[in-house]
Parts: structure tokens; C-alpha cells; sequence
């Protein structure tokens, strides 16, 4: 339920709304689109500025729900098109809804980011703790983030660079690309699109890539100690270094770097496997 | 159609209505197309779900263990009260797809849209002679992307699924239709890989995320 209204901010002919409200420790903001932009950066204040560029019939509302405080914007006939530009503090947690559709850019953010589009790609740089993206119908792009990262798309690519923690990526129609990654639990899979992963191989970690129609293409450090368990159907094996293999299957074999106390999961129904060394992932399907 | 008995269908149908209220509902049934439409459908899905095999192992192992390792016949029933219920992977992808189709027609209720055909069809996987646990799931699959249609349908009409978003994710249904094709394709040519069964499996999985994630989006409210 709304408790307090802390603005509106109605505009009849104008096609602006420009306003800044205090914000304090605890509180989240809430950001919602019917289409259009929404791009939030930080700045070093306990304040939030919401530049909107919007209809002259349409309004921005600005209210807070408990701890949230939420932004959205109306017509007489509903939900508002409106372009966000946002400035925030970097510890304010952040959930963003575009539907049907919105393009999402946040920057510089350090706390937990929720972001949901339908139709729209969403780009984020920063996040702490819980970050979770999904779109239906867009690229979803993180860098630099650190936490339990979940990353969900229908028909688009989806890309994680310099960034930590535990990671589950997961399209139908569309690449993933992990580089850069310092993590000991990795979840990848896509029905028709190439993975790559370039990123450490922990002692006791699990990582999984899975593709039905694509290349999985992963990097091994030189010391990795890891059981690495292959599977495919109709596609290829290829490593850039010696291997040997101990347990082999129709479909599937094993072999064991090291100690093997990490799991590797690969598999590809109909697209090519291959190992590689640390900075040779992305260069060598950069030459394919 | 009527909100205050969309939302007691379920309950009717597990007949936890009061008398009253039971013959309330029938009264308002005879005269709403849409409530006695959906409920029919609630009647299939849910007939359908329970139609999924719940076996028991063929032989219980249990009495030759226990003697083995020398449990008395009171652990053994205790044991087996606190039995854990198991599936095989197939199975649970089976029972959630339906579960899904349940969800979804659940949705559509809530929506109070009544039922339409959808305009544009939507591949979906055949038989192949595959297991039948592989079957049912196909058949559950089935209503579940019949929802779909309507849920999508009813998002295009609303406005708040772009006729191009609707097209990809009829697009993405299709890439996952195709690859469980081509599973079970492989699956026939060797039926005991542990990896092709895997693999279809989790592919049907993909498939049910994907339905569940897109009748979420397409049924939300704004």
C-alpha cells in the first residue's frame, strides 16, 4: 500500500520532469517503463534525481511503499512511454521493469539490482549481493559485478565480463560469453548458441556449459585441478594441450586434471568442444 | 465472468465448497459460458496430471537390506513412512509440465479472458515412438503451449506483447521443439545413452522454463 506520496510531478504542456528527493540507508527504488529508456548512474549523494522526458499529457509519479520507493509514470489511459535518466546513490538497491519494453543502462551501481524487460536490451555495470536480469527479447550485458548473478534471456545473446561470484546464464536462442570470471560455481546453457568461458577453475568448484546446437569453448589454467566430464553427439572434441582419457562412453568421456576435485561439465549435442588456455577462448573463436 | 467464483474454481473442483456455496456456483455455472468453459478445461488438465504414473519399483529391495543390516520391522515401516518419493528426471520433467499447463490455465482465469483460437499455430514436438513418460510429457507440453497461444493472443491484443515479441518467442518455441526432435531422433538410434536421455530431458526442461516464463509475462498485469 502507499503510505506517503513524496511528489508528483504533473506537468500539462511541458515535456520534462525534472526532481531530486533525499533518500536514506535501507530504502530500495523501483523504477518501472511502459517503453521507452532507462539509464541510472551514481552519483556521491544520499539523494535520487529523475530527469524524465515524457508526453505532455503524461505524469511521473514518485512514491514510497514501505522501504521502496517507486517511479513510474501514467497517461489518462494508463502506463506512460517515458525516458529515464536517473542519478542515485551506489548503495541503493535497484529493480527495474520494462514492459512491453525498455532498453536498461545502469552504471556504477554496488548493491543488488534487479532488472526485467520483455522487449529490450539491459546493460549493467556494478552490482553487489543478489543481481538478477532477464529479458524475453534483448541482450543482456553485465560487467563488474559480484555476487549470485542470474542472467535469463529468450532470444538474445548474453554477456558477463570481469565479474564474480556464483553465475547462471541461461538463453534459447543466443551466445553466452563469460570472461573474466573469478568463480567456483558457473551454470551456462543454451539450446542454440556457442558458450565460451575464460575465468578460474576452482579446487572443488562446479561448472557446467551446455549447448544443443552450439561450440562450448572453455579455458583451463595450466594448474587447474579438475575432473572434466565431455558429451556430445554429433559434434567435436579439440583441445590446444595434451589430455588423457580414462573413462570413455559412446557419447561421453572423463578425464582428470590435477587432483579432479573440481567438476567440469561440457556438453554440446551438435557443436564442437574445445579446451583452451586462459586468453585463448575468445581469440580463437574470434578467428572462426 | 464472475471474479469472486474465477477465483473458487480450484476449490470447486477439490470440492472444498460449503453446500451453499457449491450450489451457488453451479447456479452461476448454468449461466456463464466463460466460468463453465474454463472449468471444463481445469477438469481436462487436471485429469491429465493425474493420469502420470506414480510406479513403485517393480521389486522392494527393502526387506532384503533390512535383514541385511539387521533393522527390525518397526524401523522397517518407519522407514517407510519417512520414504522419500522419487522420480526419475523424465518423470518430473512429465509432472511439471503439467503442473505448468495447470498454472497457466489458472492464469487465463485470473485474466477473465474467455477462451480463443490463436492466430498464428505453434510448432510442437510429435511422438516418435519415445518412452512413455517422454510421451505424456509431450502431451501435457501440448496444453501447456495451447495456453501459451491464447496467453500471447490476449498479450498482442492488449498491447503488452509487440506482434515481434510474440513472433520471437514463437520463434524461441521453435528452436526448442527442434532441438527435442533431434533428441529423440538421436535417443532412437541409441536407446541406453545415458547422455541422449540426459540431454532430452533437460531440453524438455528448457522447454517448461520457457513456457512457465512466458505465460508468466504474457498473463502479467501491468
Amino acid at each position: 500500500m502507499l503510505l506517503v506520496l513524496v511528489a508528483v510531478a504533473r506537468l500539462a504542456l511541458a515535456q520534462d520532469t525534472d526532481t531530486t528527493f533525499a533518500v536514506r540507508q535501507g530504502q530500495r527504488l523501483d523504477v518501472s517503463d511502459f517503453g521507452g529508456s532507462v539509464v541510472i548512474k551514481s552519483w556521491r549523494q544520499n539523494a535520487v534525481r529523475v530527469r524524465a522526458t515524457h508526453g505532455s499529457r503524461d505524469y511521473v509519479t514518485i512514491a514510497t511503499d514501505g522501504p521502496t520507493v517507486r517511479i513510474s509514470a501514467s497517461s489518462r489511459h494508463g502506463p506512460a512511454m517515458v525516458d529515464y535518466e536517473i542519478l542515485a546513490p551506489p548503495w541503493i538497491p535497484l529493480s527495474v521493469s520494462g514492459t512491453p519494453s525498455a532498453e536498461v543502462t545502469i552504471e556504477g551501481t554496488e548493491a543488488e539490482v534487479t532488472v526485467e524487460t520483455v522487449e529490450g536490451s539491459i546493460r549493467v555495470v556494478g552490482g553487489r549481493g543478489n543481481i538478477s536480469l532477464k529479458s524475453v527479447e534483448g541482450e543482456v550485458t553485465l560487467e563488474g559485478a559480484n555476487g549470485h548473478i542470474e542472467l535469463n534471456t529468450v532470444d538474445g545473446s548474453i554477456s558477463v565480463t570481469d565479474c564474480s561470484g556464483d553465475i547462471a546464464a541461461e538463453t534459447v536462442d543466443g551466445e553466452i560469453t563469460l570472461l573474466g570470471i573469478e568463480s567456483a560455481d558457473v551454470d551456462a546453457s543454451s539450446v542454440d548458441g556457442s558458450i565460451e568461458y575464460d575465468g578460474t577453475i576452482k579446487d572443488a568448484g562446479r561448472y557446467r556449459f551446455e549447448s544443443h546446437d552450439g561450440s562450448v569453448s572453455v579455458s583451463i589454467p595450466e594448474q587447474a585441478n579438475a575432473t572434466i566430464s565431455v558429451a556430445t553427439f554429433s559434434g567435436d572434441f579439440d583441445s590446444s594441450f595434451p589430455v588423457t582419457i580414462k573413462d570413455k562412453q559412446k557419447h561421453r568421456f572423463t578425464f582428470t586434471l590435477g587432483t579432479g576435485t573440481a567438476r567440469l561439465e561440457l556438453e554440446s549435442f551438435d557443436g564442437s568442444i574445445n579446451l583452451r588456455r586462459p586468453g585463448q577462448v575468445h581469440d580463437q573463436n574470434d578467428e572462426e | 465472468m464472475n471474479d469472486h467464483w474465477t477465483d473458487r474454481l480450484s476449490e470447486y473442483l477439490d470440492d472444498e465448497l460449503d453446500g451453499a456455496e457449491r450450489l451457488e456456483l453451479e447456479s452461476h455455472l448454468a449461466t456463464c459460458e466463460g466460468c463453465a468453459a474454463t472449468l471444463a478445461e481445469l477438469r481436462r488438465v487436471v485429469g491429465r496430471a493425474q493420469a502420470l504414473d506414480d510406479r513403485g519399483p517393480a521389486r522392494d529391495l527393502w526387506p532384503g537390506i533390512a535383514t541385511r543390516i539387521g533393522s527390525s520391522t518397526d524401523e522397517l515401516a518407519s522407514r517407510r513412512v519417512r520414504r522419500r518419493i522419487s522420480f526419475t528426471v523424465p518423470q518430473l520433467v512429465a509432472a511439471s509440465i503439467a503442473l505448468i499447463a495447470v498454472s497457466a490455465g489458472i492464469a487465463r482465469l485470473a485474466s477473465k479472458q474467455p477462451a480463443r483460437s490463436a492466430s498464428v499455430p505453434v510448432p510442437t514436438s510429435g511422438s516418435m515412438g519415445q518412452p512413455a513418460m517422454f510421451e505424456k510429457a509431450d502431451s501435457s507440453a501440448d496444453i501447456a503451449v495451447d495456453q501459451l497461444r491464447l496467453a500471447l493472443a490476449e498479450g498482442q491484443r492488449t498491447g503488452r506483447l509487440s506482434p515481434t515479441t510474440v513472433y520471437k518467442l514463437e520463434h524461441s518455441l521453435a528452436v526448442i521443439d527442434s532441438a527435442i526432435a533431434e533428441g529423440r531422433r538421436a535417443l532412437m538410434l541409441d536407446p541406453q545413452s545415458a547422455y541422449l536421455n540426459h540431454h532430452l530431458a533437460d531440453t524438455m526442461r528448457h522447454k517448461l522454463e520457457f513456457l512457465r516464463e512466458a505465460n508468466r509475462i504474457a498473463t502479467a498485469r501491468s
